[in-house]
């Protein structure tokens, strides 16, 4: 059964102040119930001990609980906005694919396939029977509800027919885990097989959790190893993150070299001033009322809204993406939709 | 490295660019990549210059046969001027051709205007045709102003980040400047030919030095 | 050093030479300045965790080096390929003969490179990148050719033969993708593709010129590029059908496509000049005449 997200909210804005008091909390319905304690401890989601990173990381991309960052258009500590964006997201996720249906005009959907068709997971180059197909492992973070993932697993298994790809979707939100196991229900065994829902902050993969259903006992802690993904993907994702240096860095950690790093994310249409500007207006002006009018929930499509506009230009991300050490292809990015949105692609090199 | 031969232009073209086997005693230059604002700059200069010499070179053709009809001791002058702007047009000629600059695609349009524009004010009068020339000088003694002066300025923003500048910009410098020299001489002679005296004054050269403008702008882009 | 011209003259021609001088038309916008200092300045990767050599971490400016200037003392500008993606084409074009420009060749020519498959993905146009890499390197390999061949006892027949010796070899170069070639086309001849495709087919043609030693720079600078793209166009096009040994029928084809243009571009000229001819003629009958023009 699903719950209204005005009721998560509510009770998600109810419980801060009160959890630092109380360990538990009772609640009679058992989701909300998991997903409480979850959103009760964002310290557990900062690792106390810091895995040992190289001398040499900058001291931006360390993720510090203390240090300001933004949230949409306010400033917030990099604590407080992975409490805030827990918040938003799980009072969307049931509603996700509509609030981007509403603020992309269905384009999302383009935007997505072809994504995952220039990737073109799978692939090999041999003929099938000649050599084993090389087996690629793909994490998508930050897609919880499977958008991504599930095209890969498409294009891998049937397009590409290479049975030996699979997919972990990593999310810090466990309701848009949730979201994405109830629909990975309806693919087929082989592609349910090879798909696998963990909990983590990118910022620190050394620490994710498989999903597991309410009720059962906290599983253990794992980490992703150094250098054991082809693929790793966040779409529409890594713009809410509150320190994408440090998410970037742990990229190129658990990439293999020759591994990819791809991002879909919103941009800057500033190539085109007045298409930009009427993109604008209707991003400030229309989304966060349709939001109010469709899901009731005006603040979330504000803050979704307000850190597109926070979000790096095409160029500064790409050069953030150089700084954590990948390499790039032509410009780094491309632009889709005059730059309403943009994939940017690099690579790990050999050492 | 190709040795380029210009045998038609070796009186006014720069010298062949040295061969990769070429034992100088110099120490190899430092020299900065261009960047590509800066080719985009130089080569519209040098479109926009070869346009106004052969702009000019068309004007005097087409100005000497009237006026020195009338006048006859201008003849010398005008042959003067001439040989002069025809020298202009070899040496920019010589540069786009090596530095592999395309030329101005309005090339016949300008040819045709340039034609029409000395042979009317021609036709008007020597004063007006002396203040045809006064008009297009001061135009393209301006503009070479402003070339030298952004040619300075990248020589020095160069030198400040401790790079050489090499042979090519310096003669380059040095062309444009004895160049822009001559089309200021020609202004002078112009107005001391009574320039000043045409009727209406202002409405001839305000006219042509707007066309000037407009097709030096044109020059640029097309 | 050329000093201004000194005010001898007339006091009213001095002070208004003088002004003009000191008063000269203003610069060209600030813009245009800012983008050039702005264009000077490097980015510094200050905090690199990995030192990179500089030469694979580059980005390229723009993706068709055109160059609207070219210097003989500067280095370079650098090339349309950025250092990984010259690696993984240079590495996915020796399969090219034998799996055309698909994304087989592409991910072959990355595990080559040692790279996995998927890497391949980061080449930008993806196979047209792979085509891009043909022309491109083509193209920049005839300056070597053209030295060869003009050492080589070329140097009589003028301009003409040396355009055909420098295109003829350049077809040649086509030689081992020929039966790649129309998938090629048909990469290149999608829409996204087409400007690309068309600039480099000017570059091609202005090497040519250049290399056989034309310094034209009036009108014909146009028509001769214009009319050799068409030319080349079709003799490549022509190549991808021909199975004579050599292709000697596709160097017949060029040879008789260029006497064609060149008859033209004769037929122009003396057009040209008889009209220059009969204009200056008249005029000077007539000024004969005593018409006052």
């Amino acid at each position: 059964m699903a719950v209204r997200p005005a009721q998560f909210r509510r009770a998600l804005l109810q419980t801060p102040s009160r959890l630092r008091q109380q360990n538990t909390i009772q609640h009679s319905h058992p989701e909300l119930q998991h997903l409480l304690s979850a959103a009760s401890s964002p310290a557990r989601l900062f690792s106390s001990t810091v895995t040992a990173r190289a001398l040499n990381t900058p001291d931006y991309a360390v993720p510090n609980p203390s240090r300001p960052t933004h949230f949409g258009f306010q400033t917030v500590t990099e604590a407080e906005k992975i409490e805030r964006v827990a918040t938003v997201f799980t009072s969307v996720a049931e509603s996700y694919d509509r609030m981007n249906d509403l603020m992309s005009f269905g384009w999302h959907r383009i935007w997505k396939d072809h994504f995952v068709s220039s990737l073109n997971p799978g692939f090999s180059p041999l003929a099938s029977g000649l050599d084993p197909r090389a087996p690629q492992h793909i994490l998508d973070i930050a897609g919880g509800t499977g958008d991504i993932a599930f095209r890969m697993l498409h294009t891998a298994h049937i397009v590409n027919a290479n049975p030996d790809v699979r997919v972990t979707i990593s999310d810090i939100n466990p309701a848009m885990l949730t979201v994405g196991k109830q629909r990975s229900t309806l693919l087929p065994a082989s592609q349910q097989a090879a798909l696998s829902f963990v909990e983590a902050n990118a910022e620190d993969l050394t620490r994710t959790t498989p999903l597991s259903s309410p009720g059962t006992a906290n599983p253990p802690t794992s980490a992703i190893p150094s250098a054991s993904v082809d693929l790793y993907t966040v779409a529409f994702g890594i713009r809410n993150f509150s320190n994408i240096p440090a998410a970037l860095r742990e990229a190129y950690r658990v990439l293999k070299p020759g591994g990819v790093f791809a991002c879909l994310e919103f941009s800057k249409a500033d190539a085109h001033p007045l298409f930009n500007t009427l993109y604008k207006e209707w991003s400030f002006r229309a989304i966060p009322l349709i939001g109010q009018l469709v899901a009731g929930d005006r603040d979330s499509y504000q803050y979704l809204v307000e850190s597109i506009e926070k979000f790096p230009s095409q160029a500064d991300f790409r050069d953030m993406i150089i700084d954590a050490g990948f390499v790039v292809g032509g410009q780094g990015y491309e632009d889709l939709t005059g730059g309403v949105a943009a994939i940017h692609k690099g690579m790990k090199p050999r050492a | 490295m190709l040795v380029l031969r210009y045998k038609k232009y070796e009186h006014a073209a720069t010298p062949a660019p040295p061969s990769s086997n070429n034992s100088s005693t110099n120490p190899p230059q430092k020299l900065k990549p261009l960047t590509p604002s800066q080719t985009s700059f130089l080569s519209s200069a040098l479109r926009v210059n070869q346009a106004g010499e052969l702009a000019a070179t068309l004007i005097y053709t087409a100005q000497t046969p009237p006026v020195v009809r009338r006048e006859p001791h201008l003849r010398p002058l005008m042959a003067h001027m001439y040989e002069q702007e025809a020298a202009h047009l070899a040496t920019f000629n010589a540069l786009l051709a090596r530095h592999r600059v395309r030329p101005t695609a309005l090339y016949p349009l300008w040819s045709i205007l340039a034609t029409g524009l000395g042979w009317s004010t021609a036709v008007l009068g020597r004063e007006a045709a002396m203040a045809c020339t006064e008009a297009v000088e001061t135009e393209i003694g301006g503009h070479y102003n402003g070339q030298i002066r952004q040619l300075l300025e990248m020589v020095a923003g160069w030198e400040a980040e401790g790079y050489d500048v090499g042979d090519e910009f310096r003669e380059l410098i040095g062309t444009l400047r004895r160049i822009r020299d001559e089309e200021l001489e020609h202004l002078d002679h112009a107005v001391e030919h009574d320039a000043q005296k045409a009727e209406p004054h202002w409405l001839l050269t305000g006219a042509i030095r707007a066309g000037c403008r407009g097709a030096i702008w044109v020059s640029e882009r097309v | 050093m050329p000093s201004p011209p000194v005010a001898s003259r007339s006091a009213g021609a001095a002070a208004a030479a003088a002004r003009r001088i000191l008063h000269p038309s203003p610069l060209r916008p600030a813009t245009r300045w800012a983008t050039i200092k702005a264009a000077t300045t490097t980015r510094t990767l200050t905090t690199s965790r990995h030192h990179l050599p500089a030469s694979l971490s580059a980005t390229t400016p723009t993706r068709t080096s055109s160059r609207p200037y070219h210097s003989y003392s500067h280095p370079p500008p650098p090339g349309p390929f950025t250092p990984i993606e010259s690696l993984l084409l240079a590495a996915a074009y020796r399969h090219v003969p034998t799996h055309g420009f698909s994304p087989k060749a592409l991910a072959r020519g990355a595990r080559d490179a040692g790279y996995l498959d998927i890497s391949a993905t980061i080449v930008p146009d993806g196979v047209f990148s792979l085509v891009q890499w043909h022309l491109v390197t083509q193209r920049e390999a005839l300056a070597a050719r053209s030295a060869a061949l003009s050492g080589d006892g070329q140097k009589g027949g003028g301009v003409a033969s040396r355009v055909e010796a420098l295109t003829w070899e350049r077809l040649l170069g086509n030689a081992e993708v020929v039966g790649q070639w129309q998938e090629a086309l048909a990469i290149m001849a999608q829409p996204s593709y087409v400007p690309a495709s068309v600039k480099e087919l000017a570059m091609l043609v202005d090497e040519i010129w250049f290399l056989a030693g034309d310094v034209a720079v009036d009108p014909t600078w146009y028509t001769k590029r214009a009319s050799l793209s068409a030319i080349y166009a079709a003799a490549e096009l022509f190549m991808t059908n021909d199975r004579s040994p050599g292709f000697h029928d596709t160097r017949d084809f060029l040879r008789r496509r260029l006497e064609e243009a060149s008859e033209i571009g004769n037929l122009a000229r003396s057009v040209r000049e008889w009209l220059s001819f009969t204009t200056s003629a008249s005029t000077n009958v007539l000024r004969s005449k005593g018409v006052q023009i």
